[in-house]
């Protein structure tokens, strides 16, 4: 039973990705057009999601088979409740496109506009190929096309340090993609197919083994890379710091949670087929996920430049994200999976609203941009909101994280992590507090500063809005949780110790 | 009886918007002061008007919107939210005329004024929670909000306090976050409730570290020993802060919290078996006698007020922790009697430095004779920390001695009677020096033009919030009088154990 959106279902993938492959053509006289044609492409697919999403919630998850032939055979697209991700992921390209037009007049001549949003494009599309798809494959086929893409974009700067993070990230993604690879190609020697429902259920046939153990490893492996998780994080400071702002916002708050939803498909895959133990497993992300909190706030304490902080605070919010998912209980895995959301919203916050002080002011540095509050008063107002929402407190959005995984904690007996996670948040506003105070309470040291205006409105309007959504979701928490409790509770009758 | 209304969701959103519009509209003078007047007195008109409701036992409640499953961020004026509002939102129109006159010509007013008015918002909103988690959300939002207000100076001895402040209060946050969460986890739900919400089943471990966590999370903001150190230092914010945020609204949502924790988390019942609340007794007995000690030592105006604060506070905490009726009344009564005092004090002091430019103790020789109607005004607060009879400050230790003696604690009376010797020890020496000593030198004159000792933007709320703490202290009994609040409220407290007052 499929009602009429199920149908656009693998137009919400090919409309980018197409997009993306115009936009040259489109934009072959006036390279200008090509940021106005990939917000009305994003703007469309946003449509599309939001029908989509629509339909899941009227009826549940649907499945599409491409070329009329039925799952198992053909190839699935299938949206599930995690599948919902998709449109918060496009609903804030669409923010984040605006932004990049003015903001790239300082970054790259016009000319290379039109290759800059087609790689834009292309990653949007392929996120949502990712999130869609019911096949290990393609899976495997769209983590390339979005992790291509970010290394082209964080290389895009131009500057020689651009390309340095770029290729040093390339390195480290390649070893990660390879261990995909491997693990996409063991399962299917396994279990003979490539659907994921399939492989659950065959697996679950065959049973355990040390094989199918190797499989689980090495996309484990693998996305703890993608999302940088604590000690496979080196490649990302760097290279998101470097990017450009937008592109560093789509990085930083969307890319790596490929890593998280790569991670949530691989559990669905192995809960169905009730082939693992996973008691050590979760011990571990635990672990890795609480040292994550720590390192992430203990090397960003030591940054003087703006953006290389928010990278640091990226491995921090993804250290809670993964501690709730290693807790495995239903409030710290709802706490988690609404964190993939949260982080992204008030990540974008941040980035742009940095964005635009550096790129008013010329400055990156804290002891550069001191008093710039006060010739920027908005941009540094959502700042400091966003500041204060990555640090959990309320009344905003990363409050909610916090306090459903705090929950989780208390729930599952593992206080320790549960005063771990309270704690560390405290530890992180260290360095959110010494920016505030730089920005608010003291005079500048650059005249350029003192005379810096605020941002034309093609600017400010997004981090405004984004700033007002991170206090919004404060106070309104129980939104993300229609999307995700469904999928955690499906989840977890198979999770557990 | 609870009845649905808007009004306890209206009262916080007042002083809300009124900071919106202060931060849009604020560069006009005229528009800064009419916003702020006109969200101070609708508050006042909206809590006003729940009173009469709340005397014959209504409670207003208000659900927003669902936070958590079956968790909500939820608004309930019950008495003692009702009591606390009172006295925040009364006083918020004395600090603010108060405020005007004392911050003209200084820097950043926008910003100042802005987020004053977030900071009342916030403390009605604790008053007015209906659950630990809106208490919560409104008790950290209202560290953040005062924040700006600490710093307001920017000088490096502000930054200082700001950041001592933030590591005391964002700790606590944190301690009661975890609270909150266990609480939660034992009780399965965060609602306020007359016996409480936790019961023994919850095993006696978990519950220690439940209290501690609530207790050290909300007793930062109340100053208990050892958690104090923030509040001295704090003192260098502009007057109108510390007169009412670090002598009323900051501190007492924290006294407010560790009541909230005793009587409607815990419950008297299951308190009075586990025996948690004697040490916390103990506690802040040593915090009454220890703070007036130093207070003694200190030459700074602003600082000694700040530990005799300190002292004062506690005897919240001691009569809320006592567990009897009696003790309660004045766990309650002193929420408002010390406001009113203390609020004077900070008053005084701050119009003394404006006037004078005198900061400590040992420079005001002879200023009775140049401010004639603040001293006044100060001694009429001096003596209700004292204990005179007539005054605000008597009810209270009536009553808390009382509780004491109903609670078989005879010794908290001798603390009680230390603490009058070392009050009389530490503010009549200032007195003293007012009144009965030669100014060293001549204090600047008035102003041409001038009628009163010091602009009365500052002078009017001086005088009335001294003529109210002699107001308490006649009027106990008069029916629609805080002191009626309070009973309905300590009614509710015990209703479910028997015995009220």
């Amino acid at each position: 039973m499929t009602g009429p959106w199920a149908e656009a279902l693998p137009w919400a993938i090919v409309l980018p990705l197409v997009g993306a492959a115009l936009t040259p053509a489109v934009a072959v006289r006036h390279p200008r057009v090509s940021g106005f044609w990939a917000w009305g492409v994003l703007l469309v697919t946003a449509v599309l999601t939001a029908g989509l999403v629509s339909e899941l919630v009227a009826r549940g998850p649907f499945s599409y088979g491409l070329g009329g032939w039925a799952a198992s055979y053909g190839i699935e697209l299938r949206f599930d409740h995690f599948s919902a991700w998709v449109l918060p992921l496009v609903v804030l390209f669409v923010v984040i496109v605006p932004f990049s037009w003015r903001y790239l007049d300082h970054v790259m001549p016009d000319e290379r506009r039109p290759p800059f949003y087609a790689l834009l494009l292309l990653n949007a599309g392929g996120m949502i190929g990712f999130c869609v798809t019911g096949d290990l494959f393609n899976l495997f086929v769209f983590t390339e096309v979005v992790s291509l893409s970010s290394y082209a974009l964080v290389a895009v700067g131009g500057r020689g340090l651009a390309a340095f993070a770029a290729l040093k990230y390339l390195f480290i993604g390649a070893v990660s993609s390879l261990l995909m690879l491997f693990a996409t190609a063991q399962l299917f020697v396994l279990s003979g197919s490539l659907n994921m429902a399939d492989v659950s259920l065959r697996l679950g046939e065959i049973g355990g083994g040390t094989a199918v153990m190797v499989a689980f490893a090495a996309y484990a492996v693998s996305f703890m890379v993608k999302a940088a998780m604590f000690p496979v994080h080196v490649w990302l400071p760097d290279a998101h710091a470097i990017a450009p702002s937008p592109v560093s916002a789509v990085l930083s708050g969307m890319v790596v949670k490929v890593g998280i939803v790569g991670m949530l498909r691989i559990y669905q895959i192995y809960f169905g087929a009730e082939v693992l133990e996973l008691g050590a497993f979760n011990l571990a992300l635990v672990w890795l996920g609480a040292i994550s909190i720590v390192m992430g706030a203990f090397f960003a304490i030591f940054q003087d430049d703006i953006k290389l902080m928010l990278a640091y605070s990226t491995i921090s919010n993804i250290g809670y994200i993964v501690l709730g998912l290693g807790l495995a209980s239903p409030y710290a895995v709802i706490g988690a999976a609404v964190h993939v959301f949260n982080h992204a919203l008030i990540k974008a916050t941040l980035f742009l609203a940095a964005g635009s002080i550096i790129h008013q002011t010329g400055f990156r540095t804290l002891s550069d941009l001191r008093g710039v509050a006060r010739t920027m008063p908005q941009t540094s107002a959502a700042m400091a909101i966003g500041a204060v929402s990555i640090v959990g407190l309320p009344p905003t959005a990363g409050f909610v994280c916090k306090w459903y995984i705090a929950l989780g904690a208390f729930e599952a007996n593992q206080a320790p992590f549960g005063f771990a996670l309270v704690f560390g948040a405290l530890f992180i506003f260290i360095y959110y507090i010494r920016m505030l105070n730089a920005f608010y309470f003291q005079p500048p040291v650059h005249a350029s500063v003192a005379q810096a205006s605020e941002t034309p409105w093609s600017m400010r309007g997004p981090v405004v809005l984004l700033a007002s959504l991170c206090l919004i979701l404060g106070v309104l928490g129980g939104i993300p949780l229609t999307f995700v409790e469904p999928a955690v509770l499906d989840l977890l009758p198979f999770w557990g110790q | 009886m609870e009845v649905v209304d808007v009004r306890p969701i209206l009262a916080p959103f007042v002083s809300f918007l009124c900071a919106g519009l202060v931060f849009g509209f604020g560069r006009s003078i005229f528009w800064r002061r009419f916003f702020t007047f006109l969200a101070a007195f609708i508050k006042m008109a909206l809590v006003l008007s729940m009173l009469p409701g709340t005397l014959q036992g209504v409670v207003y409640v208000y659900q927003f919107v669902e936070f958590t499953p079956g968790i909500g961020i939820g608004f309930r004026a019950d008495a003692y939210g009702m009591f606390f509002s009172l006295v925040s939102s009364t006083l918020w129109v004395f600090t603010t005329i108060y405020a005007i006159g004392y911050m003209q010509g200084d820097r950043d007013r926008v910003r100042f004024f802005g987020f004053f008015a977030l900071c009342v918002s916030t403390t009605v909103g604790v008053a007015f929670a209906e659950n630990l988690l809106t208490f919560f959300l409104f008790y950290e939002t209202l560290t953040i909000c005062t924040y700006p207000l600490v710093v307001h100076a920017e000088t490096p001895e502000a930054l200082r306090a700001g950041r001592i402040y933030l590591t005391y209060t964002l700790i606590g946050g944190g301690f009661a976050l975890v609270g909150a969460v266990m609480t939660l986890n034992a009780a399965g739900t965060l609602t306020f409730a007359a016996p409480g919400i936790l019961g023994m089943e919850s095993g006696v471990a978990t519950l220690a570290v439940i209290f501690l966590c609530l207790i050290i999370g909300f007793g930062v903001k109340a100053a208990i020993m050892p958690l104090h150190g923030w509040l001295p230092i704090a003192m260098v914010a502009p007057t109108p802060v510390s007169a009412l945020l670090h002598a009323v609204a900051v501190v007492k949502v924290g006294a407010f919290g560790v009541t909230r924790v005793i009587y409607n988390v815990f419950g008297v019942e299951l308190l009075r078996e586990l025996g948690f609340a004697t040490p916390l007794a103990l506690l802040a007995g040593f915090t009454i006698v220890a703070a007036s000690t130093i207070a003694l030592t200190q030459d700074h105006l602003k600082r000694r007020l700040a530990y005799s604060t300190i002292s004062q506070l506690s005897y919240i905490v001691l009569g809320a922790a006592l567990l009897t009726p009696l003790a309660a009344t004045a766990a309650v009564l002193h929420i408002a009697n010390q406001a009113f005092a203390k609020i004077t004090m900070f008053f005084v002091v701050g119009a003394i430095t404006r006037t004078t430019g005198k900061k400590y103790v040992s420079e005001i020789d002879g200023i009775g004779a140049r401010l004639p109607w603040s001293m006044a005004a100060f001694s009429i607060a001096a003596l209700s920390f004292v204990g005179v009879p007539l005054t605000a400050g008597f009810i209270t230790k009536w009553y808390l001695a009382l509780g004491a003696l109903e609670a078989d604690a005879w010794w908290y009376v001798l603390v009680l009677i230390t603490s009058s010797l070392l009050n009389a020890g530490y503010f009549f020496p200032i007195l003293h020096r007012a009144y009965f000593r030669q100014a060293k030198e001549p204090w600047p004159p008035l102003e041409p033009g001038r009628r009163f000792e010091t602009p009365k933007t500052l002078l009017f709320p001086i005088v009335i919030c001294a003529a109210y703490v002699l107001l308490l202290g006649v009027t106990a009994e008069v029916p629609g009088m805080p002191f009626s609040v309070a009973q309905v409220a300590v009614d509710g407290f015990f209703a479910p154990v028997g015995g009220g007052p």
